[in-house]
């Protein structure tokens, strides 16, 4: 039998074992101790009188964005950030001084003082950091801070990675900013990884692919003593190196991107993208009128964000898929689609009534935008010439069941999917959306008539219209829009097709080559509305669109597609309050189908070649 | 009530070491907060004397009672309140330093888990005074397991890592001295190494090799063999791969969890500021109340727990090393009365509440003089707390309880 433990004297063996565990346990203690204060005592002692550990933070430079063509959109150039250690010395001696510092920095970093102890108040309670009182100083206040280095205690210059986009307002909205994370967002376990003061991108691809972009932030323990740094602290932490964040290359195209931009009239409101629709990448994305991303890398004041982000014009506002609009006549091929794919019309068929410029539904009249009339249309010509009372028809032929369920096909109300944030929905209502926002019943059939030519309800963003259009184009493939071509160091060129992102919509092909066609002769027909945005030796398809508002005079609006044969951009381009989209919008589309199609030659070939 | 023939077998180094420790604690309280840049803290040195007044009429109570009483279904009683407790800071506790560990009453807020502790042991020892059941065999383990299990999920809950692990600590300690080999205990602790050793594999390796030496010279019988051999290997090859298809997010989280200081550029700061502080006190120190460092950057800690930087800069190695005599003394007078003890539930009493002691000032001290990782545990009877200095003198008060009744059976 085995012997009780708990005799008297039983627990004598556990007794030692334990004692001794316990005095080892408080020997490693006396040892360190001995270590630290006795060995090592007069290095610290003088750590604890004369300077101070800092921990300097390696900010990581982010990733460089470009186009596909490997051409630069935004990087990191150095610059000096003024900062100040708010637990230094000085200040914990006697807290007054900080007053006095702030005092004689304001006028040079040309804040506030008031406004810089906000932000030290506020920051030194979340980290033992120094805090950033000014990014991107020039170097007058470079100088002014190392020559008053004894009046200003703890306050340091320090270099870092500024966010640059070379060519300013270009893509602006694509792009997106960086600003400074906000109090919201730090107290969100979502970015705990993040400090106050650190940037984080905003809209755009900079917001949407923040964590590539990144990169990783590293640090260092310095020495500082009076008279500015001594150099890393031989203590035991090493430095973390900062990783840099992971380039991007995009799927825009400069040239294209650009056309776009310079085919806008100065002061002008609107959207264009443009989509490769092969595949969903997107060429062109332009917002106007749009900003210069660069002011926000080095902070703004809050007068210059409230005239930016209203102002109007709205010019921070992503039109291109932040807004929607209604389609006006561009929503017609879709609307023929739908009737030709329903079986309420074939090719030849020829509605009931003639275009007199006029159609009457019950009491009312609805008009046509060509007065004089147009006659009996079937189709096609019905598209060339934008006749507003054979969609009437067509519209209550197919019915609003009908239409709805078509359009819900090209998912009209929801988002296209684009890898940017913020998209908004579009709307395209059926029979339950009148039934919920107007009552069962008090809404009258009238309305199929304003939808079939893309007014009334329906809204619309130009992404969207832009990706619907690639899909007339493509013979019935909805891409979803992508805007990044390759991640890291792939090659521009190596794009990876990503089948996740098509859907292929069941639309028969007779069908669209009916509009196919139709759009090709909006342009090269004579009688066609499109002609302004004829291209040599490509053949163009669009259709124009007209759009009226409540906000003033009616929206321009072009979509179109080349070339016909084998597409290979598909476009949207929306001009707010600029009349008529013959003459408003497609002559915007011709440039930019310019510019893809008949680039201009480099500038130094052109050089080379006039010598 | 305490006789004459009681009182003559109090425990004086131990009532001595804690009376000193109490009143070292209370002055550097008082300088820890001395500051002109801490005014809002001026008075709490003064609160802190107050807490004393209640601690020692606690700790007095409980060790008047004999502690016979405290068995069998009392222990049960205590251990339901304590755990009700910890459940109820889970719901309507106040936040502090990012996890919810207080309850509260109007001003008053105290810490549950410092009274779950003391509960939990004495549930503990309660169930391994049970002498019919054989306490070397596996199968008995599950109930001690189990009490000890449950605050310790729900204090990770909070999350409070720190305090979690004492309960392990404890719970092993008084399996140890409840008579369970080393051995066993040696194997209930090797998946967690293994977890920890798992992303390295030469490491790991070394360690399953070790392990399967251990176990071919221990000749443990086949089926307790084959459960630690298979435990160890699944757990040591699950492990990466776990991790592995954990979301960013997810490691995000674990890895703060583990060491809540990871994240902030805080914890590394606190650390070489702390070394800095005691290493600057050199032999003598900066004398009381001169102190340098403590003005600086622990932010609100320094007068809880990082206190033991305060001591040693201001009194040096002499006075650091004094502190931690008196420690030592505390926690080897403990064992000395556990040992003593006659009663198997008296010995379990006191080695419990000595292992709480061993365990907090371990892990502080080796924090302060950057040994261990920033967990946010309090010095006992030196940091400020009421809910930490009331457990300190009920536990002192229960190892004089049974150092008093050494005798009885």
């Amino acid at each position: 039998m085995r012997a009780d433990p708990i005799a008297l004297g039983g627990w004598q063996r556990r007794e030692r074992t334990l004692t001794i565990v316990v005095v080892g346990i408080f020997a490693l203690v006396i040892l360190r101790l001995f270590v630290l204060q006795v060995l090592e005592g007069s290095r610290y002692r003088e750590l604890s009188e004369e300077n101070r550990i800092r921990v300097e933070v390696l900010t990581a430079p982010r990733g460089e964005i470009r186009d596909r063509k490997g051409r630069l959109l935004a990087d990191c150039v150095p610059s000096f950030t003024v900062t100040l250690d708010p637990f230094d010395k000085a200040y914990s001696r006697a807290p007054g001084r900080l007053d006095s510092t702030l005092a004689a920095l304001g006028p040079i970093l040309g804040t506030d003082p008031a406004v810089l102890r906000d932000k030290i108040q506020r920051e030194r309670k979340m980290s033992f950091l120094p805090v950033r009182l000014k990014r991107n100083v020039d170097i007058k206040s470079v100088a002014f801070v190392s020559e008053h280095r004894d009046r200003l205690p703890g306050v340091q210059v320090e270099s870092e990675p500024l966010r640059r986009y070379p060519l300013g307002l270009m893509a602006s909205h694509l792009l997106g900013y960086v600003g400074e994370i906000s109090d919201k967002e730090l107290a969100d376990p979502t970015y705990s990884d993040y400090l106050s003061g650190d940037l984080m991108g905003r809209m755009g691809i900079e917001r949407r692919y923040e964590k590539l972009l990144r990169g990783q932030d590293g640090k260092r323990f310095l020495e500082v003593n009076a008279l500015g740094r001594k150099g890393d602290f031989l203590g035991e932490k090493h430095p973390v190196l900062p990783k840099r964040g992971t380039n991007l290359t995009l799927t825009i195209d400069l040239d294209v991107q650009r056309a776009a931009e310079d085919a806008f009239e100065q002061g002008a409101r609107g959207a264009v993208v443009a989509i490769d629709p092969r595949n969903g990448e997107v060429l062109a994305l332009v917002s106007k009128p749009n900003y210069d991303p660069n002011e926000f890398s080095t902070g703004i004041t809050q007068e210059r964000w409230n005239e930016m982000s209203g102002g109007g014009n709205y010019p921070l506002f992503n039109r291109a898929i932040q807004a929607a609009y209604p389609p006006g006549s561009t929503l017609k091929p879709f609307t023929a689609l739908a009737g030709l794919e329903s079986g309420a019309i074939t090719v030849g068929t020829y509605l009931a009534q003639a275009c007199t410029g006029e159609y009457r539904f019950g009491s009312r009249l609805f008009g046509c935008w060509k007065h004089d009339g147009h006659g009996r249309l079937a189709v096609h010509d019905a598209i060339v010439r934008s006749c507003d009372v054979y969609f009437y028809q067509l519209g209550l032929r197919i019915g609003l069941d009908r239409l709805a369920d078509f359009m819900s096909k090209l998912d009209l109300s929801g988002k296209t999917g684009i890898d940017l944030p913020q998209e908004r929905r579009g709307l395209f209502p059926d029979q339950a959306w009148y039934d919920h926002h107007f009552g069962a019943g008090r809404w009258s059939r009238g309305i199929i008539l304003n939808l079939a030519i893309g007014q009334g309800e329906v809204n619309l963003t130009p992404v969207k219209l832009a990706q619907i259009t690639a899909l007339v184009a493509n013979g019935g493939t909805l891409w979803r829009p992508r805007l990044i071509r390759s991640i890291g160091e792939g090659l521009p060129g190596s794009s990876v097709p990503d089948d996740s992102l098509r859907r292929e919509l069941a639309i028969s092909d007779r069908s669209l080559s009916v509009v196919r066609a139709a759009m090709a002769s909006v342009v090269s027909d004579p009688q066609g509305t499109g002609g302004q945005a004829r291209v040599d030796s490509v053949t163009v398809a669009g259709k124009t669109g007209t759009a009226q508002n409540t906000h003033g005079k009616d929206h321009a609006l072009f979509i179109c597609f080349a070339p016909v044969e084998a597409p290979r951009i598909a476009m949207a381009v929306l001009v707010e309050n600029a009349g008529h989209g013959s003459t408003a919008a497609a002559p915007i589309a011709r440039k930019v189908l310019q510019a893809f199609f008949h680039p201009a030659p480099p500038e130094s070939a052109a050089v080379v070649a006039r010598r | 009530m305490i006789s004459a023939r009681f009182s003559a077998d109090i425990d004086r180094p131990l009532l001595l070491a804690t009376l000193l420790l109490t009143v070292i604690g209370i002055a550097f309280v008082f300088s820890a907060t001395s500051m002109p840049s801490a005014s809002a803290e001026h008075g709490l040195y003064l609160k802190q004397i107050a807490y004393l007044v209640i601690a020692l009429v606690a700790g007095g109570l409980i060790a008047a009672v004999p502690y016979r009483i405290y068995e069998g279904k009392t222990s049960y009683l205590l251990y339901a309140i304590g755990l009700v407790l910890l459940v109820l800071t889970i719901f309507i506790g106040h936040v502090g330093l990012g996890a919810q560990r207080w309850l509260g009453w109007g001003p008053i807020k105290i810490q549950p888990s410092e009274m779950a502790k003391v509960a939990t042991v004495i549930l503990l020892a309660s169930q391994l005074a049970n002498r019919k059941k054989d306490w070397t065999q596996i199968k008995n383990l599950a109930g001690p397991v189990l009490t000890a299990a449950v605050p310790c999920l729900l204090v990770l809950k909070q999350p409070d890592l720190g305090t979690s692990i004492a309960f392990v600590a404890m719970l092993f300690t008084m399996l140890y001295w409840a008579g369970l080999p080393f051995l066993y205990l040696f194997f209930m602790i090797t998946p967690i190494a293994n977890v920890a050793l798992s992303f390295f594999t030469p490491a790991w390796l070394v360690f399953l090799g070790l392990l399967a030496v251990i176990l071919y010279r221990s000749r443990i019988r086949l089926l307790p063999l084959l459960i630690v051999v298979s435990v160890n290997l699944v757990v040591g090859i699950a492990t990466p791969q776990i991790w592995n298809h954990l979301q960013p997010y997810q490691k995000q989280r674990i890895s703060t969890f583990l060491d809540p200081g990871a994240d902030a550029y805080g914890a590394g700061y606190q650390i070489i500021q702390s070394k800095i502080a005691i290493g600057s006190g050199e032999v003598f120190g900066k004398g009381f109340l001169h102190g340098t460092q403590k003005a600086l950057a622990f932010l609100p800690e320094q007068h809880t727990d990082f206190i033991y930087s305060v001591v040693g800069e201001e009194t040096g190695f002499m006075g650091a090393g004094i502190v931690a005599a008196l420690y030592l003394l505390l926690i080897l007078r403990g064992i000395k009365v556990a040992n003593r003890a006659r009663n198997r539930f008296g010995g379990l009493l006191a080695i419990g509440m000595t292992s709480i002691f061993l365990y907090h000032v371990l892990v502080n001290i080796w924090m302060t003089v950057g040994l261990a990782p920033v967990t946010g545990l309090p010095l006992p009877l030196l940091s400020y707390g009421g809910s930490s200095l009331v457990a300190s003198f009920l536990q002192v008060g229960l190892i004089q309880n049974v150092a008093m009744r050494w005798r009885e059976y």
